[in-house]
């Protein structure tokens, strides 16, 4: 853990591409996919652990990397074989084309495309199939997206344990903000404290850079997610949600702090009520569990459904299942998937508490991954 | 200096540069008998709607999305977000939903019924990604690329548009200029210097770090690099933890984003207590100048993109006399435009080809960043990237920063 936990942007061990390899033909061949078509940056890391180059939102979907199961060959969009593992041979690299007919050129000299039957992809656009088309002409064009999701959700030991690692940096970033936090301070300070943490560590780059929310004293409360530079007024409830990759793994938590007063009792009520909330949620947290499960442990607490994913799955990023006061409640859980469980309370004229842990859905109940940070709100500044 | 007969000004008019972006999507809307635009990707949204949203690792963004629905002949876009106080202050509250969870089978379902009551159930429509949940409750409708509405759309700029990546540029210049004197201390690692930079762009306001900051080394040679696909160089690579030695070669790139818009940044700087180029590194840096002011010779309204990459190649005499080689890197280009897209068209020097360049004609509003390259085997090379946007009658600069160490003669 300790080499883990200084070389968080390394590509990672042979043992874990190659179980993930592993868990990636195996569901191509359940689906009875040829060939997989994989586009999103967290694919291709599951697919090859080739490192690359992070940017900010979505990307447009593209052949980013190809699955053959005739050969067991993954071939990768790569201009260089830096940072690329060894298994990912020169030969089953192809660049970086703008001319979608050099592109489609490229692809077609893949080994296997072109006796392909089902050709399955992680998404898709208009004119798509007729690339596909081009390079495997006799395929059939298959929502390849529930393999891929069947064979990333359930995760590895290894997999857990850098789960486990990136919450270390993310507490690194959580101590940043905590020291950033006073009277007088900005949301935006406490976001470029995270940041900076982060990349103080050695992961620069952030889940999300919507981490800190100086919640309203007065009129209608909500978590903002953009934060402003207005200064934080002491006794304000201040929801600090840091998070960080390691290895491509995402970790993280949400806690709630007081800038510059010790909480007052309206405040340890409300943050009582977030934390009996998701301990009632976690506790739901079991295999074979709908979605529609921790819906209802929510609500018999008595809170009201928060327009705030009450769970979203967490490995590479965000993972599914979505679950929210509509989505996901058909979702079944399974064994080995980690899930963030979010808690948001609030109150006009008292502000609002988000809690946020990471658990593990194992076979023996869910083991909380966040579990040494206490809930109990804390002055700060 | 005027685009279309304005002004940029120093300080981007929001309102007005949603409403008119949302003017000339109607406008190509109609142009392409399209009853609608429906778009998933951050970068197209942002665009179509204004509105604004943390930064976000990609496989959040592509799953907890904000969604933007454009109306043929509506006044507003609809907006899907799960960051309602990002929503432009003019959209009325009506077009403001929930976000959208469109990758899955459910939230697929939930958006399919908007479009259907916004467009119609057979309607014709734009569309940027289709998920396999999206496809199969979008069955009856016609879907067609939305980049033929939106490359139209965007590539030409607005004045307010142009006062955005102005922005943009100068703050992520003057956060390098924070970072740069780290470099003075050997030992020091490419995320340290991350931490410098970020630490001072948040601070002057940027709305989020678009591309995680490169700060490659690169090798005397292309020999002693990464082995590529085309033998040409292995840039970007990304950064981590490695400390930087004296007398290493950094090549430079990021961007962040202010009203939705991408600045990018690059330079070659030197590390060391004394950094100072010799003389073939300076040398290299010279034919750099040469290449970029030649290409900026050459732009202005009506002349063709082959036309200035014809001019980049002739400007670049090689210490050998020869100057064949295109002075660009083999999988990129000599020049890209930025927008809500950190590489967005009009782009020269492509595998799009001679054909491409020659019938791509620069117009007022468009914006071009040059990033020529200088490789000087033996010895690295020299890339820097300046940003220009073309005006009524010439060129006018939005990038404006030194390119310490290196000074021109």
């Amino acid at each position: 853990m300790t080499a883990m936990a200084i070389d968080p942007s390394a590509v990672d061990d042979e043992a874990v591409r190659r179980n993930r390899r592993t868990r990636l033909f195996a569901a191509m061949e359940a689906h009875d996919l040829d060939l997989l078509i994989l586009g999103r940056p967290a694919e291709v890391a599951f697919a090859t652990g080739a490192r690359q180059l992070w940017t900010a939102g979505s990307r447009p979907f593209g052949p980013a990397c190809v699955a053959v199961r005739a050969t067991g060959h993954i071939h990768l969009l790569s201009v260089s074989d830096y940072d690329v593992p060894d298994e990912i041979g020169r030969d089953d690299l192809y660049g970086l084309w703008w001319n979608p007919a050099n592109l489609a050129r490229a692809l077609a000299e893949i080994p296997g495309l072109a006796t392909a039957r089902r050709v399955g992809t992680s998404s898709s656009s208009p004119g798509f199939d007729r690339l596909v088309a081009a390079i495997a002409p006799d395929a059939q064009l298959v929502d390849g997206s529930r393999a891929v999701w069947e064979a990333r959700q359930p995760k590895s030991m290894a997999e857990v344990e850098r789960i486990v690692a990136a919450i270390a940096i993310a507490e690194a970033g959580l101590a940043a903000m905590e020291a950033a936090l006073h009277p007088g301070a900005t949301e935006r300070e406490l976001r470029a404290a995270h940041l900076t943490a982060l990349a103080a560590a050695g992961a620069p780059t952030a889940p999300t850079e919507g981490v800190a929310c100086a919640t309203a004293t007065t009129g209608p409360v909500t978590l903002r997610r953009i934060d402003v530079t207005t200064p934080i007024e002491a006794g304000q409830l201040v929801t600090l949600d840091p998070g960080a990759f390691h290895r491509g793994y995402e970790g993280g938590f949400a806690r709630t702090r007081v800038a510059g007063a010790a909480p007052s009792t309206p405040q340890i009520d409300l943050a009582a009520r977030s934390s009996v909330a998701i301990a009632a949620v976690i506790d739901a947290c079991r295999p074979g569990a709908r979605g529609a499960d921790l819906v209802a442990a929510w609500q018999r607490t008595g809170e009201p459904l928060a327009p705030v994913p009450l769970a979203t799955g967490v490995g590479l990023g965000t993972e599914p299942p979505i679950v929210d006061s509509t989505l996901g409640h058909d979702a079944v859980l399974a064994a080995r998937t980690v899930l963030a469980i979010s808690s948001w309370v609030s109150k006009e004229g008292v502000g609002g508490v988000l809690l946020r842990d990471l658990v593990l859905v194992d076979d023996d109940g869910p083991h909380v991954l966040t579990a040494r940070h206490s809930h109990a709100l804390e002055r700060r500044g | 200096m005027t685009v279309n007969g304005r002004e940029v000004p120093a300080v981007a008019d929001l309102a007005r540069m949603r409403a008119e972006r949302h003017a000339k999507l109607q406008e190509q809307l109609v142009a392409r008998g399209l009853d609608g635009l429906v778009l998933l990707g951050t970068s197209a949204v942002a665009y179509a709607t204004g509105a604004e949203a943390p930064g976000c690792d990609s496989s959040r963004a592509a799953l907890l999305r904000t969604v933007a629905i454009v109306v043929t002949g509506a006044s507003h876009p609809h907006l899907f977000t799960p960051y309602p106080e990002g929503a432009p202050p003019e959209l009325p509250a009506d077009h403001v939903h929930p976000g959208a969870v469109p990758d899955l089978d459910d939230g697929a379902a939930q958006l399919a019924e908007h479009v259907r009551q916004l467009l119609g159930p057979t309607a014709r429509i734009g569309i940027d990604e289709v998920p396999h949940p999206l496809a199969r409750a979008l069955t009856g409708l016609e879907l067609k690329p939305a980049s033929a509405v939106l490359g139209v759309a965007k590539l030409h700029k607005t004045v307010d548009e142009l006062a955005c990546i102005r922005q943009a540029q100068h703050i992520t210049e003057q956060a390098m200029l924070e970072v740069q004197p780290l470099l003075r201390r050997p030992g020091i690692t490419q995320t340290d210097l991350t931490a410098c930079f970020v630490h001072h762009i948040v601070g002057l306001g940027a709305e989020y770090v678009g591309i995680d900051p490169i700060w490659q080394v690169m090798p005397r040679t292309k020999a002693a690099g990464p082995w590529t696909v085309h033998g040409d160089l292995a840039f970007p690579t990304p950064s981590g933890p490695q400390p930087l030695h004296e007398g290493d070669v950094i090549w430079v790139d990021t961007g962040v984003h202010i009203g939705g818009y991408a600045s990018d940044f690059g330079r070659t700087w030197i590390v060391g207590p004394d950094p100072t180029p010799t003389p073939r590194q300076q040398r290299q840096f010279e034919r750099w100048l040469a290449v970029f002011h030649a290409s900026l010779a050459a732009c202005r309204p009506g002349v063709s993109t082959l036309e200035v990459a014809r001019a980049a190649i002739a400007a670049d005499e090689r210490a050998d006399g020869a100057n064949e080689a295109k002075p660009w890197i083999e999988h990129f280009y000599l020049a890209h435009s930025v927008g809500t897209d950190s590489a967005e068209m009009p782009m020269i020097g492509t595998d799009l080809g001679d054909d491409f360049d020659a019938a791509q004609v620069l117009a007022p509003g468009m914006v071009l960043v040059f990033e020529p390259v200088i490789w000087d085997d033996g010895a690295a090379g020299y890339r820097s990237e300046d940003i220009v946007a073309i005006t009524d009658d010439g060129t006018m600069t939005l990038s404006d920063h030194p390119y310490d160490p290196f000074v021109a003669a």
